[in-house]
């Protein structure tokens, strides 16, 4: 055995030691995680609980007032008549068995419910990000490598533009112009409903945010050492881009993805309302307005587990782009 | 230089954004105004948009206008409205017999059947109507079998004498009962699935949550998009099948009604009902508009038992309420916030509503024309019986204080445009003779609890007929009433009026057997009611909605009702 030999294999060796720990240091990470999103989980509800509980309202109050007779009935089936403290109890440990309730309003299953219209935001919450990436990365890139050319000065326009027009304006003109105007697509099709124009409304906003993002980092990335020595070693100008500055210029985007996507598959009451889509967005709002608790227990709860596993997988995502981050830290 | 240009060019974009606002809005009122909407060519369905989400599609637990609308199109009971508003029999063979003594009903039925072919018999109506009273289902409107005579265990008076008879034993005569036998907790359930799907009792409506359930109208249910449409159906075995030409009916679930309002211009519905208020003045020439009779008021309501009236004698806090009612110019609101020909109210029972005793049901408090401007001298003088100060400036308008200081007065309204712009004109009204009304938009769900608990001083009201009875206006005001916001017979304050004769005559109207003097009854509550100006009626509601030219066939009924089985839709 020579000496190469010798070295090429304690060099294996040592990779898989080192492998191994980091792997056990990624596992007892995501445990660690994931005990502090219980915790989280478990104040968030708390919170929320008491504090529907404290607002003035309630769940029977219609404009034609409800009968006391069929009000107490009401109120006993569901809890109501108990103190807050233990209709909390009550309520989560019946959650713990997988018992999501009722509405409230409805007296239809909570869970079935969220379940399909969260698949209806996801499904357009995923569309719009996509977009959003793949085209904020894109002309992020554009106007970085053109500053101040004309190339940029349009990109930073319309970013501009883009972050500062609220959505359901920008909703209500697509409206007007795709569906009034140039007639292209159904304001309504209940058998195939057209998603283009929420998906474009959803993601004009992230996408604008990820280009400025981009260009920033980008030209950050372009002024640094490394870069400069690749260009000097005669690294090709593309993979200088896309390989050398891209990777690290994506660093904040990703760090604005991961949250940003868990709000955005949480949906958007304004654009689910003009383009009539049942999604959780306005089931949120309305069950807020309805004092609906069993429902808006269940959709915060839900929320609140996407939102910390979006965090969970974001941090990961950091690690495997940024070596220099410790699990440790 | 380079930021002089960019902002100059931004701001330039955002003239062109906003002036395309502008433009675009005015295109669509003016081609609304002259030229006929984008037609839907598919004549086997009707669009229909009516509001969002339903909370019960159960004709026994729902409660809104929209939810009955769905259920008179899915179900039908022993009698329904024809195309004139008339009652006139569905599942019954004639109109019912009535004995002598007007407390037996004996309805014959014709033989019909549930969507999925089952015998629809009079059990099913014993069983539907002992379940809409039960405990357990928690409808809301149960009391409507209130008038219904009860057995010894609790159960209704009703009996099926045979497949196809019913009897029902009425407490009293009740001259709306025929009325309530076409209302939907008086519609027909399927036992089985109610039943299969409740096991616990805890999950009353659960039988028809999703789309497949047997029902026995026009229609059923047979796809449903949570929050975006649903689709029913014809049914062959509604008892009247061979009338119906549509194939389909197929709601678009929204209440965003920029985007209904979209959808009607676009072609993509057939029905809309309701028209933003901005475009209202552009659409109402146009044929397309309709107006339609409705029963039901809209009023302003004090608290009788406010802070406001403390100090004074009942009479004079009456006196005050009058002089506030006085100064509110009804033909104002009417003209310019309502804009759809509503009438101006002179009294609290809506105009077109029936005395039960065969007659038009006419009473006037003042003249509603009159008021405003016009009424100020009148209004002074009764603010002066009140007990307050009022001080004429001169100029028309009057200083008025309260024991030396300027009367301010809450209103509580919740969000909406037109209520708020009707609680601007009030303001105003009331400005004239200086007292100040401070506006507070509140939660929807927090205003009613405030309105229900008496936590509010002056609040924005509004009641729509359930049936065409006096009775169904005036007891929402007994002190038992869950409605009773004016907390009439419910405070202690000696500024209140006394109210237990009211609470009395109502009942003596519920056990009235005379028609002629119940009428009479109906009359001296009414006047007892208006004597306190507890409420302040400010106009009788109608009911509008936009049919496409293509679409004819569709009825209203005046407490909201859309029959949409008997449509005919042409390709043009």
């Amino acid at each position: 055995m020579n000496k190469r030999s010798i070295y090429k294999r304690n060099n294996k060796f040592m990779r898989s030691i080192l492998e191994r720990e980091c792997e056990s240091k990624l596992l007892k990470y995501i445990g660690k995680r994931v005990l502090l999103a219980i915790v989280s989980i478990l104040i968030v509800s708390a919170i929320t609980f008491f504090a529907m509980n404290a607002i003035p309202g309630g769940p029977f109050n219609k404009e034609k007032a409800t009968d006391p007779a069929v009000q107490a009935e009401l109120e006993a089936r569901y809890n109501l008549d108990k103190p807050v403290p233990t209709q909390y109890v009550l309520y989560m440990g019946k959650l713990i068995h997988g018992d999501w309730g009722v509405s409230l309003k409805t007296g239809r299953e909570i869970w079935p419910d969220i379940t399909s219209k969260f698949a209806v935001s996801a499904k357009l919450g995923i569309s719009a990000m996509i977009v959003a990436t793949i085209f904020g990365i894109v002309l992020g890139s554009i106007a970085a490598l053109t500053r101040n050319k004309w190339p940029d000065r349009l990109i930073v326009f319309f970013t501009t533009l883009g972050t500062a027009m609220p959505s359901f304006v920008l909703a209500t003109l697509l409206l007007l112009l795709f569906c009034l105007q140039l007639k292209w697509i159904p304001v309504y099709n209940s058998a195939n409903p057209n998603y283009v124009l929420p998906i474009i409304a959803l993601s004009v906003y992230p996408m604008a945010y990820i280009t400025r993002l981009t260009k920033t980092s980008m030209l950050d990335a372009l002024n640094q050492d490394y870069v400069r020595t690749a260009k000097a070693k005669g690294v090709s100008r593309l993979k200088l881009i896309f390989v050398h500055a891209l990777r690290n210029a994506l660093i904040p985007v990703i760090t604005y993805l991961g949250p940003q996507i868990a709000y955005i598959l949480t949906g958007s009451m304004v654009i689910e309302n003009i383009f009539t889509i049942g999604g959780l967005g306005s089931a949120f709002v309305t069950s807020i307005t309805n004092r609906d608790y069993t429902t808006i227990m269940a959709v915060t709860i839900f929320l609140a587990i996407l939102m910390v596993v979006a965090n969970l997988i974001t941090d990961i995502c950091y690690k495997l782009t940024d070596p220099r981050i410790d699990f440790n830290n | 230089m380079k930021k002089k240009v960019l902002s100059l060019l931004l701001a330039a974009t955002m003239v062109f954004s906003l002036a395309a606002c502008g433009s675009s809005s005015k295109k669509s009122s003016s081609d609304s105004e002259n030229v006929a909407t984008a037609v839907n060519t598919d004549t086997s369905t009707l669009y229909v948009n009516l509001a969002s989400e339903p909370d019960y599609l159960d004709p026994a637990l729902n409660t809104s206008v929209d939810g009955a609308c769905l259920a008179v199109n899915s179900f039908v009971g022993l009698l329904t409205y024809d195309e004139s508003g008339e009652l006139t029999p569905a599942l019954a063979e004639s109109m019912p017999e009535v004995s002598e003594d007007e407390t037996t009903y004996t309805v014959h039925m014709i033989e019909s059947k549930w969507s999925d072919g089952t015998e629809l018999t009079a059990n099913d109506f014993v069983y539907s109507w002992n379940r809409a009273i039960a405990e357990e289902t928690a409808s809301d409107y149960a009391y409507l079998f209130d008038v219904v005579a009860r057995n010894e265990d609790g159960t209704l008076a009703v009996t099926a004498d045979d497949d196809y008879t019913l009897t029902i034993h009425l407490n009293a005569p009740c001259p709306y009962f025929n009325q309530l036998l076409a209302f939907p907790i008086f519609m027909p359930v399927p036992q089985a699935a109610v039943e299969a799907a409740n096991p616990d009792g805890t999950t009353p409506g659960a039988w028809c949550q999703e789309a497949g359930f047997v029902s026995n109208g026009a229609f059923t249910l047979s796809e449903w998009k949570h929050n975006e449409s649903m689709t029913y159906v014809k049914n062959d075995n509604f008892y009247n099948a061979d009338k119906v030409e549509l194939e389909k009916l197929n709601y678009m679930l929204s209440a965003d009604n920029t985007a209904t309002y979209a959808a009607y211009n676009s072609g993509d519905l057939d029905f809309i009902d309701d028209v933003p208020t901005d475009e209202i003045p552009s659409v109402s020439g146009n044929d397309e508009f309709n107006v339609v009779d409705q029963l039901g008021t809209y009023y302003v309501a004090f608290n009788v038992g406010s802070d406001l009236f403390d100090g004074m004698t009942s009479d004079q806090a009456s006196a005050f309420r009058e002089a506030i009612s006085l100064l509110i110019d009804r033909d104002y609101i009417v003209e310019t916030v309502g804009q759809t020909g509503q009438v101006a109210a002179d009294s609290f029972i809506p105009e077109g509503m029936e005395d039960g005793n065969g007659e038009a049901y006419e009473s006037s408090y003042y003249d509603a024309d009159a008021t405003g401007a016009e009424s100020t001298e009148d209004a002074v003088k009764l603010l002066e019986k009140a007990g307050c100060e009022v001080e004429d400036n001169g100029n028309g308008t009057y200083t008025t204080t309260l024991n030396g200081e300027t009367i301010s007065i809450p209103y509580i309204l919740n969000e909406n445009d037109g209520h708020k712009k009707i609680a601007q004109c009030i303001q105003q009204d009331l400005a004239a003779v200086g007292i100040e009304m401070t506006i507070e938009v509140e939660d929807w769900n927090v205003f009613l609890e405030e309105r229900k608990d008496g936590n509010f001083t002056f609040a924005r009201e509004g009641w729509v007929a359930d049936y065409d009875d006096p009775v169904n206006m005036l007891e929402i005001f007994s002190s038992a009433s869950g409605n009773d916001d004016p907390q009439l017979g419910k405070t202690d304050s000696a500024a209140a009026p006394e109210w237990t004769a009211y609470d009395e005559l109502i009942q003596q109207i519920y056990a009235e057997t005379d028609s002629a003097k119940r009428a009479e009854l109906l009359h001296q509550a009414e006047d007892m009611l208006m004597d306190t100006y507890a409420v302040i009626p400010i106009y009788f509601y109608n009911d509008i909605y936009m049919q496409k030219s293509n679409v004819t066939g569709v009825y209203a009924t005046v407490f909201g009702n859309k029959y949409f089985m008997y449509a005919h839709k042409t390709a043009e």
